[in-house]
């Protein structure tokens, strides 16, 4: 296997790709990491909240270096009415400490960091080169194993013992190896996102923090007709507002994103959070929805596909994690094949430790256990109906409508059930579901 | 030798070279090639700007120097930090201005030190000796010019597409080794090398004393100063759906009367 | 203040008028066919000096020019091609600071158009300096009473310069363009180079000719000669479709005093929305295929 010019050739260098290549490096293997864009990170929405707990072994203490903005000691879930809102809120002072839950960044900072390492691990980093195509053995008894990639540069073609699709969402060189069906509508959300500038301690003030801490709020029942959810985390010296939206639903409202984010700004509830931030960057990107239901073979003949590119994005309805996930099959698929490689067999068989290493951690049990989640969370019950419900029954709660003595909560719930059309065994069933799910 | 000068734009959004820049390298390599000369790669800024350097060097450049400068000089501070490096060559590209600085002033600053001839916001260039170039004037003239002997050339982006590296070249340029020409010299980091006490602000349009006439004669002039179709009248803002937005801007061409004809 | 502005065959670069003006209506005329160009300042000069001298070359000019200027303490050309090839080569040889591509110079202040005309550097100036002024941005004032015109000789002591072998009249495919009464345009906002075949299309069912930005130009996906602005074609079109383009200073004091103006873009900020009669917010690219799908059946009933 020393005839290629590479061990392992790593397509796309966002969080899967760099911990690929990060580990794979590090064992002393031939490593090429290949980016599209200028510079790792470049194409990738411009922040995000993540959660690098799992970096622990590979970059210890990585919180000492890590471009961090905020790290996230207040999380909150907000449902929304036209002219309600009810928050369940969380703060937890831990959170602001080694070794840490949440955070803050900018994606390209966060992710060109990681790059960093994997260069400095040993690998190479080619930006501004696109893979347009595999390279494949035709002869019968290596039954069309991945050999290499071909990329958009004159002699593009690069030979590897092992190839590993980190290409991100709606994955050219999984589908290109026949790992994906076609892809369908229904198995993606739309994310948009303003992110809007704001000095520190207004931040500080509006969302109650300090220093270097930072808010996460998601929020359901403001996506108007379309079936989604929002979200506003703070940055250091910028807020991010921005929508998760059903495709589908998008397609059918023909209402546009813009329009949605707009609305939800101007709910009361929202707006003395963003109000006078200056537009300074809006992006929009495809989600991997579907979790379990859409993801492709992982494991090809000389082929790994991690991250999003395997559609590991857990995107439980408007609970978006997909870093932390990139980055743990990343390094799972780079341990593979160093492995693999050890062992002189790269073949389906030969890569079989991935799915293992997959299905062992939470990276797959995760999604197993919120498998309903997604479909729950973004049902027209829980989307249209329940909100109303709920916000309903804390209205009659808080109101005082005396001389009228108050009303029990039993029938509150009732009548409120009642007044919002929500059937009582959907009900039940969602209940046990998202027991099953999140409890 | 032929020499290329690339600046780098560092700042954490935007980074790159200008494709005035990229249009100089490239043509800079057809002018060695053409000349069997070797081309060296120059630019002045801090180590982000390497990456630069290492893009030139995949595509072909043979030598690759950064004068360290991690502070923003003027145009004639970064002349003077270029000079001693592109002193013995026979042609100096440049791109004709900087996406950031946009002066447009650095070729010809470095014309003047080294007295060279200079030929400055080429679009058109014919690789015989001695060099024949197109360049702009006003009005969309444009002059023929003969450059003869060591020389100093600006580029608009549009004259040539940068040749792609390939794989093996753009590998191996990243580890290539970067000659190091020292720090530019200190006398240009006091007095008036360095950008001082500049104050930056959103682009706001001067208030106009008057329309500056266009046209030729006197009479177009005092026309055009005294069109009343020129005034312009507060604008329609729309926010709509692509249909919708074509659509009215359809009824509105209509209403101005374009579509009649 | 004194204006420098360079001559050719008694033609005046772009922004000779509003230089003048910046300097009080005090300016030398340098090159060929000073005096007819002299003329042509009548209410906008008070005093001028001609210098005649031909074969345009910064290093020489340069070079005869600081003898009769060492005494002014600020010179400011227009940042036409001449101006931006002269003013470095003066301040070089004035041993003054230059400061190009100003919106508006003083004694006090200098404001520097930067960042692809996206933002303002202000900055006290040196007590001597050379300054080019962007054109078009300024306006001219009117002067009452006549023009002063003194006439000086200089000799130009042959110098390091190239050589003009011909003089080129506007490349032909700009005609129609510098010509056109109706220009749609693209910038940065289009997504691909087939966007400006799309461009020719629609400027086909409107009779218009298709002008570009300079960061498209630059990018290749049209030809130069396609460039609306100070460096580009200077147009003046009765109507002007901009699609996707910000309106940078360069481009937009290229553009003469359109009568209708355009502009579909997703930034409603921006310089070009603000000048527009019609500023659409939407995809430009998307409004490109709704308007080629829409205009054929549209012209097509608009004949009746
Ligand atoms: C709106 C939105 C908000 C999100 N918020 C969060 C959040 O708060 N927290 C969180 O954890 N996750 C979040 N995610 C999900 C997260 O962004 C992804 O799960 C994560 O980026 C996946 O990493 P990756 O390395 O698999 O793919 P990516 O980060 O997408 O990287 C893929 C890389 O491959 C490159 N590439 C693609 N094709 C090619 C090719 N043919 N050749 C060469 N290179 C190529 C791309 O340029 C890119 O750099 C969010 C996603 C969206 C859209
Ligand atoms: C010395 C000098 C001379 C110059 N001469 C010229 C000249 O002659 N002519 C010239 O044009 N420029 C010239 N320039 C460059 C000029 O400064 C600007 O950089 C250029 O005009 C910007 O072109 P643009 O509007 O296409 O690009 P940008 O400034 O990048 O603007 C792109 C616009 O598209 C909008 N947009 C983005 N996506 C979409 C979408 N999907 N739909 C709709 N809108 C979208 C953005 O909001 C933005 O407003 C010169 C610069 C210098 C320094
Ligand atoms: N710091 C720099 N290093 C190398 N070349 C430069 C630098 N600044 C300007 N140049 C060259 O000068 C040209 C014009 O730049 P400017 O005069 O800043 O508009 C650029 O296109 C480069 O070719």
């Amino acid at each position: 296997m020393t005839d290629t010019d590479y061990d392992v050739v790593i397509v796309g260098a966002g969080p899967a790709g760099s911990c690929a290549a990060i580990e794979a490096a590090r064992a002393g293997l031939r490593t090429l990491l290949l980016e599209r864009g200028p510079f790792a990170g470049s194409k990738n929405m411009y922040g995000g909240v993540v959660y690098p707990r799992i970096l622990d072994d590979l970059i210890p203490e990585w919180w000492q270096q890590a471009p961090i903005q905020r790290w996230v000691t207040r999380r909150s879930t907000m449902i929304l009415t036209d002219n309600q809102s009810l928050s369940v809120d969380f703060r937890n002072d831990a959170w602001a400490a080694p070794p840490y839950n949440g955070a803050t960044a900018y994606r390209p900072e966060f992710d060109r960091w990681l790059a960093d390492h994997a260069v400095a691990a040993g690998a190479t980093l080619l930006c501004d080169t696109t893979v347009t195509g595999l390279l494949r053995d035709t002869s019968r008894r290596s039954g069309g194993r991945v050999t290499g990639v071909r990329t958009d540069r004159p002699d593009g073609d690069v030979t590897a013992s092992v190839v590993i699709a980190c290409d991100g969402v709606n994955s050219f060189v999984a589908k290109e190896a026949g790992l994906y069906g076609t892809p369908n509508a229904k198995n993606f959300t739309l994310g948009v996102k303003e992110t809007l500038s704001l000095p520190k301690q207004v931040i500080d003030e509006r969302f109650g923090v300090r220093g270097r801490e930072g808010v996460d709020i998601e929020i359901i029942g403001c996506t108007g007709g379309v079936n989604g959810g929002g979200f506003v985390y703070t940055n250091l010296e910028t807020i991010a507002v921005g929508v998760v939206l059903k495709l589908t639903k998008l397609a059918a409202q023909k209402t546009r994103p813009e329009e949605i984010i707009a609305a939800m700004k101007r709910h009361s509830a929202i707006a003395p959070l963003v109000e006078g931030g200056e537009l300074h960057e809006y992006s929009a990107h495809l989600i991997p929805e579907a979790g379990l239901s859409m993801m492709p073979e992982m494991t090809g003949n000389g082929l790994l596909v991690a991250g999003d590119a395997a559609a590991l994005c857990l995107a439980a309805g408007i609970w978006l994690e997909g870093v932390n996930f990139a980055i743990a099959s990343g390094m799972y698929a780079g341990q593979t094949a160093v492995e693999a490689i050890a062992d002189g067999d790269v073949s389906q068989r030969g890569l079989g430790g991935y799915a293992r290493r997959l299905s062992d951690t939470f990276v797959l049990r995760d999604h197993r256990k919120l498998r309903r989640a997604p479909q729950l969370v973004l049902s027209d019950r829980v989307q249209h109906l329940y909100p109303s419900m709920i916000t309903g029954i804390a209205e009659r709660m808080f109101r005082v409508d005396n001389p009228l003595a108050k009303p029990g909560l039993r029938r509150i719930f009732h009548e409120e059930r009642k007044r919002a059309g929500v059937h009582l065994r959907g009900l039940v069933r969602d209940g046990h579901d998202a027991f099953r799910s999140f409890g | 030798m032929i020499a290329v000068c690339i600046k780098w734009i560092g700042d954490a959004a935007v980074s790159g070279v200008s494709a005035a820049d990229e249009a100089a390298v490239e043509l800079a390599l057809r002018h060695g090639e053409s000349s069997s000369s070797s081309v060296i790669a120059v630019t002045v800024g801090g180590p982000a700007a390497d990456r630069c350097l290492r893009d030139a060097l995949a595509c072909g450049v043979k030598t690759a120097v950064r004068v360290d400068a991690s502070f923003e000089m003027d145009s004639a501070a970064v002349a003077a930090a270029l000079s001693p490096v592109v002193a013995h060559s026979a042609a100096v590209w440049c791109g004709d201005y900087s996406a950031d600085r946009g002066s447009g002033s650095v070729p010809a600053f470095l014309a003047a030190m080294l007295d060279r001839q200079q030929a400055l916001g080429v679009v058109g260039v014919d690789f015989i000796d001695p060099l024949r170039v197109t360049r702009r004037l006003d009005g969309g003239r444009r002059e023929v010019l003969r450059v003869t002997g060591p020389s100093v050339l600006s580029v608009e982006g549009s004259v040539a597409r940068l040749r792609r590296a390939s794989v093996r070249a753009a590998v191996a340029a990243q580890t290539a080794e970067l000659l190091p020409y020292g720090t530019a010299p200190v006398s240009t980091r006091s007095g008036s090398g360095v950008m001082s006490g500049v104050t930056v602000r959103p682009y706001r349009p001067r208030a106009r004393v008057l329309a500056a006439p266009a046209g030729a004669t006197a009479l177009d002039r005092l026309r055009a100063l005294t069109d009343a179709s020129a005034a312009s009248q507060p604008g329609e803002t729309v926010e709509a759906s692509p249909p919708d937005a074509a659509r009215r801007i359809i009824e509105v061409l209509d209403h101005w009367g374009y579509l009649a004809d | 203040m004194l204006a420098v502005i360079i001559v050719r065959d008694g033609q005046l670069p772009a922004g000779a008028d509003e230089t003048i003006s910046e300097c009080d209506g005090r300016g030398v005329l340098v090159g060929s066919g000073t005096r007819s160009a002299a003329d042509q300042l009548h209410g906008v000069a008070r005093e001028l000096t001609t210098i005649e001298v031909d074969g345009f070359g910064p290093g020489g000019w340069a070079e005869a020019l600081a003898a009769h200027l060492v005494d002014e303490p600020i010179l400011v050309l227009p940042a036409s091609p001449d101006g931006r090839d002269l003013a470095p080569r003066l301040a070089a040889r004035l041993q003054r600071p230059l400061y190009a591509l100003a919106m508006g110079v003083s004694p006090s202040k200098v404001d520097l158009i930067r960042g692809g005309g996206a933002e303002l550097h202000s900055r006290k100036p040196a007590s001597a300096f050379v300054a080019t002024l962007q054109p078009g941005v300024r306006g001219v004032d009117r002067v009452e009473g006549t023009t002063t015109v003194r006439n000086v000789t200089a000799v130009v002591a042959s110098r390091n310069d190239a050589t003009v072998e011909q003089l080129l009249p506007p490349d032909a495919a700009t005609i129609d363009l510098s010509e056109a009464l109706r220009i749609v345009a693209g910038g940065a906002g289009l997504d691909n180079p087939r966007r400006f075949e799309q461009l020719v299309a629609l400027g086909a069912l409107l009779g218009a000719s298709v002008g570009a930005t300079r960061v498209v130009t630059d990018r290749g996906w049209v030809g130069h000669e396609r460039q609306i602005g100070t460096t580009g074609v200077i147009v003046d079109p009765r109507l002007y479709i901009a699609l996707g383009i910000s309106g940078a200073v360069q481009h937009t004091t290229g553009l003469g005093q359109p009568d209708h103006i355009i502009s579909v873009n997703t930034d409603p900020h921006c310089p070009m929305m603000q000048l527009a009669d019609l500023a659409v917010i939407a995809d430009a690219n998307e409004v490109l295929d709704e308007l080629l799908e829409q205009l054929p059946q549209r012209t097509g009933a608009g004949d009746d």
